[in-house]
């Protein structure tokens, strides 16, 4: 009987010791680890590091091209631009396209591209080729100065000769926004085709379509500097 | 001959030597004062200091040709000569000034996708030739 009890006693003996030091095992030390929210704090830290990493990174690679489009098929299409041919891949979930409308844009899908359509492409380059993440079509824009050589006042049209030696034909439309520089302000005015004269100095921006014949251009917008600023 | 003749021949000879001389100088005047000199004005004439010296060649520091920005408005940043007239023309945009200091930094604002922009400088001093550059830069919007 007496052994029985002391049997008994070793065992709950045991079962104490074992219990206590199960219990000490679980106890969170206070001492050793951080709160919750200094850990958050810190993978929050980590993570916006990590995305301005990102960030960094992606904007050293990110490149940006333009041109007319040759060809579209499926998942890419060909650029050209001033002789250069660049070929550019669509992404399924990354690539966006955008359709230009003055100031505002309207999303629009890849199978919109068509051919002549001049883009703007943003994205990763690996030699020729762009991996598109944004695709824009809008207009080509020539922005050009040169000397005015010949007055049209029949047809409204100037003949410019540039400083590289080209010459442009501008047609004078009554939608072309026209200025010119007061040389004593030497703030721009608005003024009529009647003020140009050959000689004067003309900056000039055109609309490119590609279809264009013998350099004439429609005038977007042009700003005269009149030939007495240079001899005043 | 007699002494009297000689003495009168000299002197009228003295005389008409300082008349004609006179006349010459006063007809070389006249003359220069009713023509019309065909040449430019002494201001737009090549002065000695002018020859030989440089003037401060256009730089751009900002923006980088084909530097993409997700910004609408961008600063030009560079130096041109002094007091010159500073053209730069976008399709968006056209400034004129003049530029005060070598030094230019300036706003200019971007729309949607590629810019072309042509920079050209009329140097203040007209005999020398207007400098140009032209950098095409891409705005496209951060959210798209």
């Amino acid at each position: 009987m007496n052994k029985n009890i002391k049997n008994c006693f070793i065992v709950l003996l045991f079962y104490c010791l074992l219990a206590s030091s199960i219990v000490t095992a679980q106890t969170p030390s206070n001492t050793t680890t951080a709160s919750p929210a200094i850990v958050d704090k810190d993978i929050q830290q980590l993570k916006d590091k990590i995305a301005n990493k990102v960030s960094e990174i992606r904007k050293q690679n990110n490149k940006a091209i333009s041109g007319f489009v040759l060809k579209v098929d499926g998942n890419s299409m060909k650029l050209s631009n001033s002789g250069e041919v660049n070929q550019v891949k669509f992404d399924d979930t990354l690539t966006k396209v955008f359709k230009v409308l003055g100031t505002t844009k309207k999303e629009v899908k890849t199978g919109d591209i068509k051919k002549n359509d001049y883009v703007i492409i943003s994205g990763v380059v690996a030699g020729n080729i762009i991996t598109a993440n944004v695709v824009l079509i809008d207009e080509n824009f020539l922005v050009d100065s040169g000397k005015i050589t010949e007055i049209n006042k029949e047809a409204y049209n100037i003949k410019v000769l540039t400083s590289d030696k080209n010459t442009y034909g501008l047609d004078i439309e009554t939608g072309t926004k026209q200025y010119m520089v007061n040389i004593k302000t030497l703030l721009k005015e608005t003024v009529g085709f009647s003020k140009l004269k050959e000689g004067d100095t003309v900056h000039f921006v055109v609309k490119k379509t590609g279809t264009e014949k013998d350099n004439n251009y429609s005038a977007y917008k042009i700003l005269v500097i009149p030939q007495e600023y240079f001899i005043k | 001959m007699k002494k009297e003749t000689i003495i009168a021949i000299f002197l009228g000879l003295l005389f008409g030597g300082v008349v004609a001389v006179f006349i010459s100088l006063k007809s070389k005047d006249i003359e220069l004062s009713t023509n019309k000199v065909i040449a430019p004005p002494k201001e737009n004439v090549l002065s000695p200091n002018l020859t030989g010296t440089e003037i401060q060649s256009l730089e751009l520091s900002e923006p980088a040709n084909n530097a993409i920005f997700d910004k609408d408005i961008i600063r030009f940043k560079g130096t041109a000569a002094k007091d010159s007239l500073i053209i730069i023309q976008s399709p968006i945009k056209d400034l004129t000034f003049k530029n005060i200091q070598e030094k230019f930094d300036l706003e200019f604002p971007l729309a949607l996708g590629e810019n072309s922009i042509k920079i050209v400088v009329y140097p203040k001093e007209k005999q020398f030739r207007p400098q140009e550059k032209f950098i095409k830069v891409y705005y496209i919007d951060s959210e798209l």
